[in-house]
């Protein structure tokens, strides 16, 4: 179902917001860092830069306002003081006596000859001179324009003067193609009697003095209601002239204000002002003052661009910085997992590398530290598991390793080692403890094949326990089965050794034995001693096993013969034991009838019918191979023929030493 | 001199003109009639009294021989000032211009009753040259080195002229009878000379008196500064 899901194509709004949260998925904590860093930083540098360069960019637009301001100030100033000038050269003149003298004359043409060689003298401060009397009329012009009196704006220039209290007007006026800037003042002799009238012109030396004066080119523009307009004298380079018309914006609402003019390669702000304007034509002069704005944003621009060149060597240090953070992290985690699969793989033997002395550095002495103890553990449980079984290591890793047991029923099974002692003496003990390590080992293989646990070692004998610490219904018959194949294994091999084997079934108390420091799983109780008894037993009846009648009850699928009813030291019950013969399938019809036979020698000895217990058993004896059981019953009954053990008698054999 | 002055009054005014033939005829006739005083006082717009304003009895011209006389007069040169700044001469008077200050002073007229010149003279300088004005008319004379040195010189036709005080009374004595043109001049008088000629009408046994108001203009003049800086940046 959720591969299913996984497959269909997005639907719905869910698709962008999940390809969105996808994009802050990242599959390195590197990836993660470096964005993390870029959304920390860009936003600040960007910030920074943003403030800075506008703050700068306002610097830069305040400067050139302030220059251009200054700049219109200082052609105001500058056409101010050349009307000064033309207005001291024209006062001069009125004080000329020669002039004066020439005026009174009423000779206009030695007027307009001196008007000139003042034209002459004034450096070219002065342009053109015009005389009108008191009445209007011109006397003289320099520029002979040709009327007889004044009219438009020079008449609006004297009349102006005429008002003023100084009697002294300017005004600017088109000459021809030329504005002019013109004076007017009177001409005492000593009282006035006319009008003297000087100019300049506004062309471009005038641009040119200027421009010297305020590092900024200087345009001086006409425009005609109609007309194209046109820039009548600029320091601009004739290329860049059309540029400026074009994009000059000469509006009213554009004077004394910045505006760009972009010639292109090069960037310039402007101030407009206006210099007349004229209230009948609707015509103005107009002064165009320019600055590059390049030129002094230069400063700004080298600024900004040392600032990126800082952004990046900041972004770049951080990135590496970053990366280099993000190593020292991730490369520690990534040698941590290898380890920790490593570990998982079992294999404890290498250590982390880690020398760093923060979080990882703990960490990865800590995994150290684990793969250690992990390693120990192991070591510990592969030699629990050499020195106590399996399952009982397994018991005791699993549960808390306390003092105390439970109570459970158990097969125990005692294995002995005939003729080892004798086996002994003639080889090396070295050679002695290899061919009982590996009988022993044959043992401890039967046993656990047969789902036992070897309980102990004690020198040749081996204890070993079914049903505990893992108990299932078969324990007795696997106790059986593991029983036979010990003493056939161990009657098999080349070597004179064999095997006795004692098994009893019974309560025991199954648990951890021992102090609180050292301790071991075993069990105890009667079931145990009664077991090692039993094992004890087969010594003395010359049989390879002895079980007990609760072991046969429990595993009742094999042939057994009941041996005897004893009393074991220490016992007040007396017991039936009996010898696993071997299963079904195994025992020969010649078995059966000697089992039979056996039985019935039994029962006459335990009913004291003493003679026909000794024949039968004598009987066996002449027989079977196992001389030695029936002996014991014969020599039994020679002792109770010569004492008897009374009516009460059941035929329990009481040993009264271990 | 005069006549080119005055024609422009003459052609200009056909009512003045007619007035005027009309007053010869009737002066011819009362001749006889001596004694009559004329008593103008002057004052500007304001009510102000008019000071240095020229009043001048026109006479007809068979009369004018009878009120002739030339005077010598002065006007001198002190603290770079005319003083007197308005003077009043019959035609044909002398005026001598000395120099009282120590240094330069260089009179000069340029107007056309009398054009004159003398170049830079000092103290005691010219104290004997004297300048004859022999043509009725205005005459302003200025100081070439001192341009707001002004002054006037009235040279009248006849001897029937006042100059008014500080009171602004100007009175004429001994007039004949008759209807006369009665010329008022003030250096500052905004109206014309023509303009300004009043007409007035003089019986025997006597006192004719009027008040007369006149409307002045700025003095177009060179003010005298106390700095030696005219002008300053505005």
């Amino acid at each position: 179902m959720t591969s299913i899901e996984k497959q269909s194509p997005p639907s719905g709004p869910e698709a962008p917001a999940a390809s969105f949260a996808s994009l802050f998925t990242f599959k390195s904590f590197r990836s993660r860092l470096v964005v993390f860093l870029l959304c920390l930083l860009l936003p600040v540098l960007g910030g920074i830069f943003y403030y800075v360069n506008q703050n700068n960019e306002e610097y830069t637009e305040e400067t050139i306002n302030t220059y251009l301001e200054l700049g219109a100030n200082v052609f105001d100033f500058t056409r101010q003081q050349q009307a000064y000038t033309l207005e001291a050269i024209t006062g001069s003149l009125t004080w000329d006596f020669g002039f004066r003298a020439a005026y009174a004359t009423n000779d206009p043409a030695t007027l307009f000859d001196a008007a000139l060689n003042v034209l002459e003298r004034s450096l070219g401060i002065a342009d053109m001179l015009m005389i009108a009397d008191l009445d209007n009329q011109i006397i003289i012009d320099t520029e002979l324009q040709g009327g007889e009196m004044l009219i438009g704006t020079w008449l609006e220039l004297v009349q102006e003067a005429d008002a003023s209290e100084e009697g002294i007007a300017e005004k600017i006026v088109t000459i021809g193609e030329d504005p002019y800037q013109l004076i007017a003042l009177p001409l005492y002799l000593p009282r006035q009697v006319a009008w003297i009238i000087g100019g300049f012109a506004l062309d471009d030396g005038f641009v040119q003095q200027v421009s010297d004066t305020i590092v900024s080119d200087v345009s001086i523009l006409r425009l005609q209601p109609g007309q194209p307009s046109e820039i009548v004298a600029s320091t601009l380079i004739t290329a860049r002239q059309p540029i400026l018309l074009g994009q000059l914006q000469t509006e009213a609402d554009y004077f004394d204000n910045l505006q760009r003019i972009d010639f292109g390669d090069e960037e310039y702000t402007t101030l407009l002002r206006s210099l007349y304007q004229d209230p009948l034509s609707g015509g103005q002069i107009l002064a165009a003052i320019q600055r590059s704005y390049d030129e002094n944003n230069e400063n700004v621009l080298q600024f900004r661009n040392l600032l990126i060149q800082f952004y990046s060597l900041v972004i770049v240090l951080s990135l590496i910085a970053v990366i280099y953070l993000a190593r020292s992290i991730t490369n520690p985690l990534s040698h941590l997992a290898n380890a920790v699969k490593r570990i998982e793989a079992g294999d404890y033997a290498k250590q982390v590398a880690v020398r760093s002395k923060d979080e990882l550095g703990e960490l990865a002495d800590s995994v150290n530290s684990m793969a250690s103890g992990l390693a120990e553990k192991e070591k510990v449980r592969d030699l629990l598991g050499k020195v106590v079984s399996h399952q009982i290591a397994e018991e005791l890793l699993s549960n808390p390793v306390e003092l105390g047991g439970e109570e459970r029923t158990a097969t125990i099974l005692f294995s002995d080692i005939r003729g080892f002692t004798s086996f002994c003496e003639d080889l090396p003990p070295q050679e002695v403890l290899e061919e009982l390590n590996k009988v022993l080992s044959c043992i401890s293989d039967i046993v656990e094949a047969h789902n036992g646990v070897v309980d102990k070692f004690q020198g040749d004998a081996v204890m070993a326990l079914f049903g505990a610490p893992v108990s299932s219904r078969d324990d007795a018959v696997n106790a059986m089965a593991a029983g036979l194949k010990i003493i056939a294994e161990v009657g098999s091999a080349e070597n004179p050794l064999s095997a006795c084997v004692g098994i009893n079934t019974g309560l025991v108390v199954a648990g951890n034995l021992g102090s609180a420091n050292r301790l071991n799983y075993s069990v105890i109780g009667d079931a145990v001693n009664l077991a090692a008894r039993l094992e004890s037993l087969t010594r003395l009846y010359n049989v390879a096993n002895i079980v007990s009648a609760a072991s046969k009850a429990a595993a009742p699928d094999f042939v057994y013969r009941e041996l005897d009813e004893v009393q074991v030291v220490g016992k007040s019950r007396s017991v039936s034991i009996y010898e696993l013969v071997g299963t079904v399938d195994s025992v020969t019809p010649e078995k059966q009838a000697e089992l039979a036979l056996f039985a019935a020698a039994l029962a006459a000895y335990r009913q004291q019918d003493w003679a026909r217990a000794r024949e039968q058993f004598t009987q066996l004896l002449e027989t079977c191979d196992n001389r030695e059981l029936h002996q014991v019953f014969l020599q039994r009954i020679k002792h109770y023929e010569d004492n008897s053990p009374g009516p009460d008698w059941q035929g329990v054999y009481t040993f009264d030493k271990k | 001199m005069m006549t080119q002055m005055f024609a422009t009054h003459t052609r200009s005014s056909m009512l003045s003109g007619l007035i005027g033939f009309v007053l010869i005829l009737f002066l011819f006739f009362c001749q006889s009639a001596l004694g009559q005083d004329l008593r103008i006082e002057l004052t500007d717009a304001d009510g102000n009294a008019l000071e240095n304003a020229v009043i001048e009895l026109v006479l007809p011209t068979e009369l004018k021989s009878s009120y002739q006389s030339v005077l010598a007069e002065a006007i001198d040169q002190r603290d770079k000032e005319f003083v007197p700044a308005v003077t009043v001469v019959p035609s044909g008077s002398e005026i001598n211009f000395p120099n009282s200050d120590d240094i330069l002073h260089h009179v000069y007229s340029f107007s056309p009753a009398k054009n004159f010149n003398i170049p830079l003279y000092g103290q005691g300088e010219n104290d004997s040259f004297v300048e004859t004005f022999p043509e009725p008319g205005i005459v302003e004379i200025g100081c070439n080195i001192h341009d707001w040195m002004l002054a006037y010189i009235y040279v009248a036709e006849s001897s029937l002229y006042a100059l008014s005080g500080e009171d602004g009374v100007a009175v004429l004595f001994d007039l004949p009878a008759g209807e006369f043109s009665l010329r008022v001049w003030h250096p500052r008088a905004a109206a014309s000379l023509e303009d300004l000629t009043q007409t007035v009408s003089l019986s025997s046994d006597n006192m004719t008196s009027f008040s007369l108001s006149l409307e002045l203009q700025r003095d177009r003049r060179v003010r005298r500064a106390p700095g030696a800086n005219r002008r300053r940046y505005r």
